[in-house]
């Protein structure tokens, strides 16, 4: 059963976290507000989570916006008053999911320019402290040694690393060509239940 | 709502923090204790883990696409990537290592939980498996989460659960001879004396008394039913009307703390009260015990429920530390 949870971190690695900034840049553009993008997200994370196999979901991009859809719509039923224009996002994100198109998946290079750039955005010593972890996959003590640093700096420069990676996913636009400036758009249209 | 902003990134900078010092180093007692509890205390926090250490593995993720595609320079004095093949032959050992540890984290754990409230306490209990409990006032449930089944005992009291899916393991609750199932829905069960009430608000659930599984029974999203420990005492209250959500949410005002009468009769709504406050209400006038009610009413407050019965009734109201009476002029 352990191998089979790594196995699922590595596969929520590869196939869903690197689709999370488009969906979280889909959300944004439907001016939901910052924490229910959050808390959609955290959902759909915590649905996977609970997932015991995932051999049968080839298609990792279509599985997150499916997941992101029903935790939605779990979301407005929850609400005393249902909301209209979410009902019409939800349908929307449906409509999104259903056509994926194969241009929108990203070649490796792409991938991997990506991820250069979000490691290259960090700090010196956290970034450092990431190569020799995730590269050459050596030990807290070693790196410690190597950097002339004490473990705990070691462990807090990687959550520190980490926490700048994490906030980087979740800061970008989203990498499909066709989102462009999403910035600042109506977000102001959705309407709070104000219960 | 700024509040709630920082909550959510206070989740993950937690997350964070949690997946570094998993791939780091085996946690102590302490910290495993710790971390078992911040993850049981809400699903976001399951969710935002699990991202975080899928973030760690997303760094890994380019490596093997490196060997061949030529590497964009850092700023630093070293080439990002420099070691990727080595790393590509290290993989096998200590990054996988360090996942399966990982891995035995974050396995939902099956310990026979037991939760229990005490009179006017209500209280929100994420499960292992993401399934939440609610209990009201004074009860008392038994989580059981077996590979095969979740199992869930209520013993005393009112609960309402949203189950999380998982159609491998069904969710049963066994209330008094009530059994009731559930894959990915969300339903209320209250004990009273000679049966239970079942509520459902979300979904479908089938429901069976002890012994007769055969017999089993549908319940919709809007049904509501009373199950008598006789089979002869079994009472469809279904449906209250189906399209009449309110009325159901109504049923479940508990959660938030309220109680909402709409045309109850005041020895209802007292019996109702009293369950949740050690100071009782009493009501000596049979009179005044049935004029009925329309209101909206905190069931920690029952100074407040009584002194609107007084400004309707013209009911007389006498209180010390243990009583508010009502009574006649």
């Amino acid at each position: 059963m352990p191998t089979c949870r790594s196995d699922i971190i590595a596969w929520v690695g590869s196939s869903i976290v690197p689709h999370e900034g488009e969906l979280r840049a889909w959300l944004r553009r439907r001016a939901l507000p910052f924490q229910e993008i959050d808390d959609v997200v955290h959902d759909s994370y915590l649905r996977i989570a609970q997932l015991r196999e995932v051999d049968h979901i080839h298609n990792g991009r279509a599985y997150l916006f499916t997941t992101a859809r029903s935790v939605m719509l779990q979301r407005v039923r929850r609400e005393r008053i249902v909301r209209i224009d979410s009902l019409t996002e939800v349908e929307a994100l449906k409509l999104e999911d259903s056509n994926p198109g194969p241009e929108r998946y990203v070649g490796a290079r792409l991938e991997l320019e990506r991820i250069q750039r979000l490691l290259a955005s960090l700090p010196d010593r956290c970034r450092e402290v990431f190569r020799l972890r995730r590269i050459e996959g050596i030990s807290q003590r070693e790196i410690a040694e190597r950097m002339g640093l004490s473990e705990h700096i070691v462990e807090a420069q990687a959550v520190r690393g980490l926490k700048l990676l994490m906030n980087a996913i979740r800061e970008e636009e989203g990498r499909g060509q066709h989102h462009q400036g999403a910035q600042g758009e109506q977000r102001s249209v959705f309407r709070q239940n104000d219960r | 709502m700024s509040s709630v902003l920082f909550s959510d990134k206070m989740i993950d900078d937690r997350a964070a923090e949690w997946a570094v010092r998993l791939d780091l180093r085996p946690l102590g007692s302490l910290e495993r204790a710790e971390l078992d509890e911040w993850l049981s205390q809400d699903g976001r926090h399951v969710g935002a883990l699990l991202r975080a250490q899928a973030t760690l593995a997303y760094v890994d993720r380019a490596q093997p696409a490196a060997a061949d595609i030529p590497v964009a320079q850092t700023d630093g004095d070293q080439p990002f990537g420099a070691s990727r093949r080595r790393f590509l032959r290290l993989a096998g050992g200590g990054a996988m290592a360090a996942a399966a540890v990982l891995a035995v984290m974050i396995l939902p754990r099956d310990d026979g939980q037991e939760l229990s409230t005490g009179i006017g306490e209500v209280r929100r209990v994420s499960l292992a498996d993401g399934s939440i409990a609610v209990l009201n006032t004074a009860s008392r449930v038994a989580v059981s989460l077996r590979p095969t089944q979740r199992a869930i005992r209520l013993e005393q009291g009112e609960a309402w659960f949203q189950v999380a899916h998982d159609e491998a393991r069904p969710f049963v609750v066994q209330a008094g001879t009530l059994r009731v199932r559930a894959v990915g829905t969300a339903f209320g069960v209250r004990r009273h004396e000679g049966g239970s009430e079942l509520l459902v608000s979300e979904g479908v659930v089938e429901w069976w008394l002890e012994g007769q599984e055969a017999n089993r029974r549908r319940l919709e999203a809007g049904d509501r039913t009373f199950v008598g420990t006789e089979p002869s005492l079994i009472r469809e209250i279904v449906p209250v009307t189906s399209t009449d959500m309110e009325e159901l949410q109504r049923g479940l005002a508990w959660r938030d703390g309220d109680i909402i009468l709409k045309g109850e009769t005041v020895d209802y709504a007292v019996a109702e009260l009293n369950r949740y406050n050690r100071r009782r209400i009493v009501v000596t006038d049979p009179q005044i015990g049935r004029e009925r009610l329309v209101g909206y009413f905190r069931t920690n407050d029952p100074a407040n429920f009584a002194r609107a019965v007084v400004q309707m009734t013209g009911a007389r109201m006498s209180e010390d530390e243990s009583e508010i009476r009502l009574t006649r002029q």
